[in-house]
């Protein structure tokens, strides 16, 4: 039985890596199986992929549930625990209330957006990953897998819609 | 038959130039790798004007920001001018005008990214280390300022055996939120777009030198999801940072609004404010994009006259916006009503620096209109950043006429004296050294333009011939 | 002073019908100016000396100034009455809610402002939002033996019943808490509460034209509430709407601030 391995195919521009897609996807490679990994942002729309779901939205409003009780606690419990007589004003003011909420809510808001992101894409990843530098050189890799005595026919195909190279993807420290 | 009637001159046509859409970044594409090439190249030269620059800045801070601040703390702040009534003086001009100028970052970064202006996208990471690096020097002003600087993590929520928490009612929590809030946002933000490039400056590092950025650069490949995610978090961002920036200088503004003090107690500050902190912040972003460009190698490629065209738009328009905003302010005490308001506003015009006043309202107002409507002039890097200065100049003036001028008319006569700054002078040179210092050391360590970004922008822009024309088209891949 | 004008009042619950206890009546005609009040604060509050050069540049200390206007040279010199500045305690004192770490608060038993050095971190918020700048700021360490060996036998003058501030602490005048807090433990231990006339702060105790009435406000037969009720008595800055708690009376030439 022929083991799998995975390769992956280096485009140099848009148009090639869409017609290389289409190659795989005739050649029997599952949206799922396949992962695009390109220098610039591409959407799925342009290489007609169903786009990536991103969770950081749900985390990000998460945060900002989490910052609005953080700042109710700050404006009006710590007077709670301790109340102070200051100036003739109320000891729960509620200008100062909106002004605490809205500080964290928005620090909730966007610090979980930031952390979301290392979540959900899996940040800081320092093991090996399949990789190669041209990417950020503004190539774009399309990384699939695909039994070895496959390869020469998903090479040839790839090549002939205008990748650059097709290689078996090495799992390399970045 | 009568004489032949002279013919009139031929009306003399008028010709245009039809400008070469070439000239624009966006339609000057050049493969990534190319530049790529060309920012590490600027990130890694540095000539011996560069370390010139460099050492001085690192003297000028060791002396006037580090070993000034030691004798600060050490001698308490009877070594500054600060007096009775001018309890504030230059330490709260200097974190002022630092806000002010980190307004700009945010504004350029967010701001333009949502409106989606093409023009900003060379140049939205070296705004967002200014803001970085301004509310740098803002906080390290507010330090300054306190009596008793070491118990300053008082100010900080956290519970304790004594069961005290600080006093939200007080302006100065509220700064303290909120400006906490903008520094950590606006670092973050200014981290995310980063990400990518620092990534590729990882991929072509060597040696013991790739450790940081490996580690910095988090893993990151370019993955379908890793781009989704990074723009969903960016957009987030760039959505929220904008009401939290108005917020910012709002709130710093409130420290003044909410006291009794004639001149302060001023219902307009807010706005005024925050128009006043984007007014400095574009004129500093001018001044550095110049600095940029005719300093490090290749920058001419990325920063163009248009970007300097459109940065000088955006302070004209502000400029304008300072003015109705400072007129506003200054009509209702000019009218009448608030005998001590009218005696401040006559000290501020006629007193013993009525100059200042005078040089507030050139550099801010009288410079940039009769500059700044000029295409050409404001396409001209140099002539831009001039006019920047000025307008610093002439913003810090103004936070200097509103806190230590203001503080000097009360409604007690009897204790009315004028402020004679001394070790906030050095302080001052300090900060702007530190400023430009992190700012130099910056430029050696993280690439200043966003590659991807340009590329991404670069991709979206077409030339489709129309006629005998080739017009710009904008297409909004994302 | 009641609420003439019957306007509604929407903050917190110590409001106007808990008028507070102690207050204060200054009659400005009887004043002559001596600043015996001021010396006899500082010695009594361990006010510290900031010397002539700091003293020039308007970072004295002193609680309690005598301000004095004039007009004209000698001998047709015009002036107002002298006029004592100090703390107003005022009850809706606008020092305390800008006060970032609650160093500055309001008593609610002595209805009085407190000033709390070892909380104040030194932001000057307060100082710069007290419309009658009667607030001081210790600028050095006025009180260093160090660095001011002409004070070490001063030292020895020091009020044991009064904290030494260090430098980048706020201060101001309190009413002489420390003798109000005396007379009180006094009164617990008799038990009984505590009687206009227990307590005399310095200023009052000093003032050769007794110009100066110090006692319970709350107490309508007191001394001072009698003296509160003199036509001629007025309060500083009116308009702010502090309610200060101390009421001055008119002096002869019928001035008022400037």
């Amino acid at each position: 039985m022929a083991e799998n391995i995975t390769l992956l195919a280096l485009f140099e521009d848009i148009e090639p890596a869409v017609r290389g897609i289409d190659r795989l996807r005739e050649l029997g490679v599952s949206d799922q199986d396949l992962n695009v990994i390109s220098g610039v942002p591409i959407p799925g729309r342009v290489l007609g992929r169903p786009g990536a779901i991103t969770n950081v939205a749900k985390i990000a409003i998460a945060g900002a549930i989490f910052g609005l009780f953080f700042g109710l606690a700050l404006i009006y419990g710590t007077p709670y625990l301790y109340p102070l007589l200051v100036g003739g004003q109320p000891i729960y003011p509620i200008p100062m209330g909106w002004i605490v909420m809205f500080e964290m809510t928005m620090l909730g808001l966007m610090g979980f957006a930031f952390l979301g992101l290392f979540v959900d894409s899996g940040f800081p990843a320092y093991t090996p990953m399949n990789y190669v530098p041209e990417i950020s050189d503004g190539r774009i890799a399309l990384l699939f897998p695909c039994s070895d005595d496959e390869r020469g026919k998903f090479s040839d195909a790839l090549k002939s819609a205008g990748a650059e190279s097709v290689e078996p993807a090495e799992a390399r420290h970045l | 038959m009568a004489a032949t009637a002279k013919s009139l001159p031929q009306p003399r046509a008028r010709v245009a130039e039809h400008e070469d859409p070439r000239v624009h970044l966006m339609h000057d594409p050049r493969p990534r790798g190319e530049m790529n090439d060309m920012v590490l190249e600027s990130m890694h030269t540095a000539t011996w004007r560069y370390w010139i620059a460099t050492g001085t800045l690192t003297f000028l801070v060791l002396t006037c920001f580090v070993f000034a601040w030691y004798y600060l703390i050490a001698n308490g702040l009877g070594v500054a001018g600060v007096n009775r009534p001018v309890y504030w003086g230059i330490f709260l001009v200097n974190t002022v005008f630092w806000i002010g100028i980190s307004h700009a970052g945010t504004f350029i970064s967010a701001i333009l990214r949502v409106m989606k202006i093409e023009g900003r996208r060379p140049f939205t990471r070296a705004a967002e280390l200014m803001t970085t690096f301004g509310l740098v020097q803002a906080g390290a002003s507010i330090f300054m300022h306190m009596g008793r600087v070491w118990l300053a993590y008082w100010l900080f929520p956290f519970p304790n055996e004594r069961g005290l928490w600080p006093d939200f009612h007080s302006p100065l929590m509220w700064d303290f939120l909120a400006i906490n809030t903008y520094l950590l946002c606006s670092t973050m933000y200014l981290f995310l777009p980063l990400i990518p490039d620092l990534a590729m400056v990882r991929d072509r590092a060597k040696g013991w030198q790739k450790i940081p950025y490996r580690i910095l650069a988090l893993g990151f490949r370019g993955t379908e999801g890793e781009w989704k995610n990074l723009h969903t978090a960016m957009n987030i961002f760039a959505f929220a940072i904008i009401p939290v920036m108005f917020s910012v200088h709002t709130i710093v503004s409130w420290d003044f609004a909410m006291a009794t003090r004639p001149g302060w107690s001023s219902t307009v500050f807010g706005p005024y404010f925050v128009i006043g902190a984007l007014h400095s912040g574009m004129a500093a972003v001018a001044i550095v994009l110049f600095l940029i460009r005719s300093t490090m190698k290749n920058m001419k490629y990325f920063l163009r006259p248009e970007h300097f065209n459109l940065i000088g738009m955006l302070m004209l328009l502000v400029s304008m916006a300072w003015a109705y905003f400072y007129f506003n302010d200054y009509l209702v005490p000019w009218y009448g009503g608030d005998k001590w308001e009218k005696i401040l506003q006559e000290f501020t015009e006629k007193g013993p620096i009525w100059w200042l006043w005078y040089v507030m309202l050139i550099c801010n107002v009288a410079i940039p209109w009769l500059i700044l409507w000029r295409k050409k002039w404001r396409s001209t890097p140099w002539l831009l950043a001039i006019v920047g200065v000025f307008i610093n100049i002439g913003m810090w003036i103004e936070r200097y006429v509103i806190i230590p001028e203001a503080l000097t008319i009360n409604r007690m006569p009897f204790t009315w004296r004028i402020y004679i700054p001394h070790v906030e002078i050095f302080l001052t040179i300090g900060t702007v050294s530190l400023f430009l210092l992190l700012y130099m050391l910056a430029s050696r360590v993280i690439p200043l333009i966003p590659v991807w970004e340009v590329q991404e922008g670069q991709e979206s822009h077409t030339l489709r011939r129309v006629g005998k024309a080739e017009l710009s088209t904008l297409t909004n891949i994302e | 002073m009641a609420n003439d004008l019957q306007l509604p009042v929407f903050t917190n619950t110590s409001e106007q019908e808990v008028s507070g206890k102690w207050g204060m009546v200054i009659d400005q005609d009887l004043c002559t100016g001596c600043q015996a009040c001021v010396a006899a604060c500082s010695m009594e509050n361990n006010v510290p000396f900031v010397g002539e050069e700091d003293a020039n540049y308007g970072r004295s200390m002193h609680w309690i100034r005598i301000e004095r206007f004039w007009s004209g040279t000698f001998p047709e010199v015009k002036m107002t009455p002298y006029q004592p500045m100090l703390c107003q305690q005022c009850h809706n004192a606008p020092c305390e809610p800008v006060c970032p770490v609650f160093a500055s608060v309001h008593s609610a038993s002595e209805d009085t402002n407190l000033q709390v050095y070892n909380r104040c971190v030194g932001t000057r918020y307060c100082a710069n939002n007290c419309p009658y700048q009667v607030r001081v700021f210790n600028w050095r360490d006025y009180t260093d033996a160090r660095a001011r060996p002409w004070l070490t036998s001063l030292q020895n003058q020091l009020s044991p019943d009064v904290t030494v501030r260090r430098r980048g602490v706020m201060e101001k005048c309190t009413f002489c808490i420390q003798r109000i807090h005396q007379a009180e433990q006094v009164a617990a231990s008799e038990n009984r509460s505590i009687a206009d006339g227990d307590v005399t702060p310095a200023c009052a105790q000093a003032c050769p034209a007794d110009a100066i009435v110090f006692g319970r406000i709350d107490d309508p037969n007191s001394r001072v509430s009698q003296a509160a009720l003199n036509a001629r008595g007025y309060h500083q800055l009116d308009e702010l709407r502090t309610t200060p708690r101390i009421t001055y009376l008119h002096g002869a030439s019928n001035g008022s601030n400037g």
